[in-house]
């Protein structure tokens, strides 16, 4: 059976249940993956892999079911489990599906090159061999994806993708005699091997920090100071302040800040954030929705102004507003026009964080955590790394606290950041 | 169950090679109500066949997501052909590893996998007693999963088995707003091993221990702000056993020790205070069964309790047979894989801290001015053992006697020498199992302890 053929009797069989809406997606991947531990290369792995999800929607009543059993009794059950999933549910008008269209998606490099891949794998470990003499690769997972997909809906959605791309993540830690850093990590997606994996993302970036943040100073006191978030950082950062102000949770259940503030300023006007599936830099950027619908790009906030929540059709449809034109987090923030160096020549005192190592927020968006693989910044120098220095603050409030955005930006497959600098973050030592 | 369809492939293993062939098949029912609206109404059901070889000091994996004898012929042929890729583009001319022993490993029972229905009526009557018992509540989430693990396995030199693991979970969020009008949130898991109905039979039988929640939630209603900066605490066991994993257990994982963590050049050196002592628990701890066991890893290797931490010496790492191979030491059945198509990897079982003789009375007696901390949302730890938990519940202690809630802090600290700072351990041990460990791939894991009196960092307002 065909990949649009097992979605086709999976959608039949949704169907003929009496389903109002339904949705069938099936799926067939194929990942090669290095993986290289301790700097020597360890496993060589394969995975032929199959899924299955299905959705249903009867008498306002829905059931979600997920497998990887594509044979035709395989799907039979998995039609059944969901059917009765359903009708266990209690109804609610919220849930839906949409009509869709005909459209076909080619994207990436279905097809990969083992070979290459092996070869731009050791040519990395060599350059940092050679290169960075105290950087440990703890371990380094190389692959390549291909995956094909079928979704098809009963409202028309008939949606058919070939994707492929490479993937790296890197964790590394320094050394010196019994001496050790903090691990860092970092990773990229790209359709490309004709690049050395070195000029890729931050890797470099990362590579030469980790290097610098063996030996550290504890500091004892506590301020308020400027924080300067790496692009890789300020990912993590930003997805916590997606999630908690604009995200389905926090306005379903009505403890987000942010619930009353569509179309008015919450940020620096300074401050764009793009979700952009579609944007080139992004490989394999989502093309479709689970409800039915095709992604669109859209600004989230723009010059500071709230213009969209993140919301899933379900809560949308239960808090009268739209749904989000895309569920990816795709994140494209413009560049700022200050060169990096700039930002960092007009702070007095503060921080340089590369990874945050938090609790979850709170509703109100307090935080607090670790600073790690972090330097200290002072009258606006970049100096030694820091050990045992908690940053604390509220994620809407630093939004209106920007200090400066990079010219520079990060681009790593998946989303393009800048640095950006942060004023009024409560740093505190030992 | 998985009826056994790999043992008669035995003879398709590639000679002079290491080999594992694994059947898998993992569930997952989920179902959470937000505020009443089913949000959630999930089930989740994969399976699928796996190789590993071993060739030349690296390894080969293939998988593929069915289960029939053309399925086990492609991954057996895929996986040798990739460890002879590799072998021949990075061999390490490594040695065979050393024996195991061989045989059969014990049977585990059947279970039976419940209709979604059944979460759904529980957890939609113990929902609709919250909103009626605690009209002021801003906001409710009950989530129940259950998940299992059954696994066939079959290996060229280790212990042929068939494991089936299942655990059930209810999770309860209450949220309320403070006189300040910030939100404030608890939580808590209840649940362990075993299927949903054998561990829920009453949604009443919950009743009482939601009611201690709302209570904590009224208390941190009225919480203030801890003070940032170093503190005596009391950690409770949540916290003790979340040490245990994320800021010890971590380090001495051997693949992480071959990476370069802290633990490396501390083997049987003092990293703790003397009253501390510390074991990842295999399948039986305290002369009970443990949250999580395990009987037989991945490797076909059998399973027994690895010692960490005797007396505040480190004394050992959890290995898979490679690493237990380089440091000359045994393996102790900690290679464990998550799904059909996850290769094994060192993870940790049910690690804890060994209980003391103090009584928490006496502790929170003999502090003037610190905080008892008691639950955990989430931890992290790097491989240096700087550690960061998040706190959702503690209160203060002044002159020996618990005060004021807290709201929502962190704390943090490197763990070598925060539990040097141990001055007290209590004669009690708490469990929690209701997580998953991530490294590379999830896996269900349990840890926990005793309550620790310590100084470490708190990270406050």
């Amino acid at each position: 059976m065909t990949t649009y053929e097992a979605a086709a009797l999976a959608l039949s069989g949704l169907t003929d249940t009496g389903a109002g809406m339904c949705s069938a997606r099936a799926r067939v991947s194929e990942k090669r993956e290095f993986t290289v531990d301790s700097g020597r290369f360890s496993l060589l792995r394969t995975t032929f892999d199959k899924g299955l999800d299905l959705t249903l929607i009867k008498d306002h009543r829905r059931g979600k079911v997920a497998g990887n059993d594509l044979s035709g009794e395989g799907i039979k059950k998995a039609v059944q489990d969901c059917l009765l999933s359903a009708q266990s549910a209690s109804p609610d008008e919220a849930w839906q599906l949409y009509p869709g269209t005909q459209d076909r998606f080619t994207q990436g490099t279905p097809e990969g090159d083992t070979e290459k891949l092996f070869q731009r794998t050791r040519e990395l470990l060599d350059t940092i061999k050679q290169e960075y003499p105290k950087v440990m690769v703890e371990q380094m997972i190389v692959s390549h994806d291909r995956v094909e997909s079928v979704y098809l809906n009963n409202l028309g959605a008939d949606y058919r993708t070939l994707a492929g791309d490479y993937g790296l993540f890197i964790t590394v830690s320094g050394h010196e005699g019994d001496k050790t850093s903090s691990f860092n990590f970092t990773g990229f997606s790209t359709d490309s091997l004709e690049k050395p994996f070195i000029e890729l993302a931050d890797l470099r970036q990362t590579l030469e920090d980790i290097g610098r943040q063996i030996d550290t100073v504890a500091p004892e006191d506590k301020y308020e100071g400027t924080v300067v978030f790496t692009p890789g950082c300020a990912a993590d950062i930003l997805e916590s302040l997606i999630s908690t102000f604009a995200g389905d949770g926090g306005l379903l259940d009505g403890t987000s800040p942010w619930k009353d503030k569509l179309g008015a300023r919450v940020a620096d006007q300074r401050l764009t954030l793009r979700i952009a599936p579609h944007d080139p830099a992004v490989v394999c950027g989502e093309r479709y929705l689970d409800d039915g619908r095709l992604s669109q790009d859209y600004d989230l906030i723009k010059d500071g102004v709230l213009q969209q929540f993140m919301l899933s059709s379900y809560v949308a449809n239960k808090i009268g507003l739209p749904p989000a034109p895309s569920a990816s987090f795709s994140v494209i923030m413009p560049a700022g026009d200050q060169s990096f160096a700039d930002i960092l020549r007009c702070i007095d005192r503060g921080l340089l964080v590369s990874r945050f190592s938090g609790g979850s927020p709170a509703s109100n968006g307090d935080f607090s955590g670790v600073a790690k693989n972090s330097f200290l910044i002072k009258k606006g120098q970049v100096g030694p790394a820091v050990s045992e220095t908690m940053i604390s603050g509220n994620l809407g409030d630093m939004l209106n606290h920007v200090r400066g955005i990079s010219r520079e930006t990060v681009q790593d497959g998946w989303r393009v950041l800048p640095w950006i600098a942060v004023d009024g973050i409560v740093i505190s030592g030992k | 169950m998985l009826a056994d369809m790999i043992s008669r492939h035995r003879e398709a293993f590639a000679p002079g090679a290491s080999t594992e062939l694994r059947a898998q098949r993992n569930l997952r029912r989920q179902v959470s109500l937000l505020k009443g609206n089913l949000v959630t109404n999930m089930r989740t059901d994969t399976k699928g066949v796996g190789a590993r070889v071993y060739q030349d000091g690296i390894y080969g994996f293939a998988s593929a997501a069915e289960l029939n004898d053309d399925a086990v012929r492609k991954v057996l042929k895929s996986a040798t052909e990739n460890a002879a890729f590799l072998a021949g583009h990075a061999g390490r001319g490594a040695e065979p590893l050393p024996a195991i022993r061989r045989g059969e490993g014990p049977r585990q029972p059947d279970f039976t996998d419940l209709p979604q229905k059944h979460y759904i009526d529980y957890l939609t009557e113990l929902d609709e007693h919250i909103q009626k018992t605690y009209p002021n509540l801003e906001s409710r989430t009950l989530i129940t999963s259950s998940d299992s693990m059954e696994k066939l396995l079959t290996t060229s030199d280790g212990l042929s088995s068939h494991i089936l693991a299942p655990r059930s979970y209810v999770y309860v969020f209450l949220s309320a707003n403070a006189a300040d009008g910030a939100p404030v949130e608890v939580f808590q898991p209840f649940g362990g091993r075993g299927t949903f109905d054998t561990r829920f039979t009453d949604p009443k039988d919950l009743h009482e221990p939601i009611d201690q929640l709302y209570q904590m939630l009224m208390q941190k209603r009225e919480g203030v702000y801890a003070r940032a900066g170093q503190h005596t605490v009391i950690l409770a066991g949540e916290l003790a056993g979340m040490l245990a994993h994320e800021a010890v257990g971590h380090t001495v994982e051997a693949d992480l020790v071959l990476g370069g963590s802290v633990a490396g050049p501390m083997l049987n050196k003092q990293v703790a205070s003397e009253l501390v002592s510390m074991t990842d628990f295999a399948h039986s701890a305290f002369g009970e069964t443990a949250p999580l066991p395990v009987y037989v890893d991945d490797e076909g290797v059998e399973a027994q309790d690895a010692l960490l931490i005797d007396r505040g010496i480190l004394k050992g790492y959890m290995h898979n047979r490679q690493s237990a191979q380089h440091f000359g030491m045994a393996p102790q059945g900690n290679a464990r894989a998550w799904l059909f198509s996850d290769e094994p990897l060192i993870r940790m079982r049910n690690t804890a801290v060994h209980p003391g003789q103090d009584k928490l009375s006496d502790m929170i007696a003999s502090v003037d001015d610190g905080y008892y901390l008691l639950h955990t949302g989430n931890g992290q730890a790097d491989s240096t053992g700087e550690f960061m938990f998040g706190i959702t519940m503690g209160y203060e202690i002044k002159q020996g006697k618990l005060g004021r809630a807290i709201r929502d802090t962190t704390i943090s600290g490197v763990a070598f020498e925060m539990l040097k700072s141990v001055t007290m351990v209590s004669d009690q041990m708490s469990w929690n199992s209701s997580g998953f460990c991530g490294k590379k791939q999830m896996m269900p894991v349990g840890l926990g302890g005793p309550e620790l009196k310590c100084r470490l960092t708190i990270g406050g307002k």
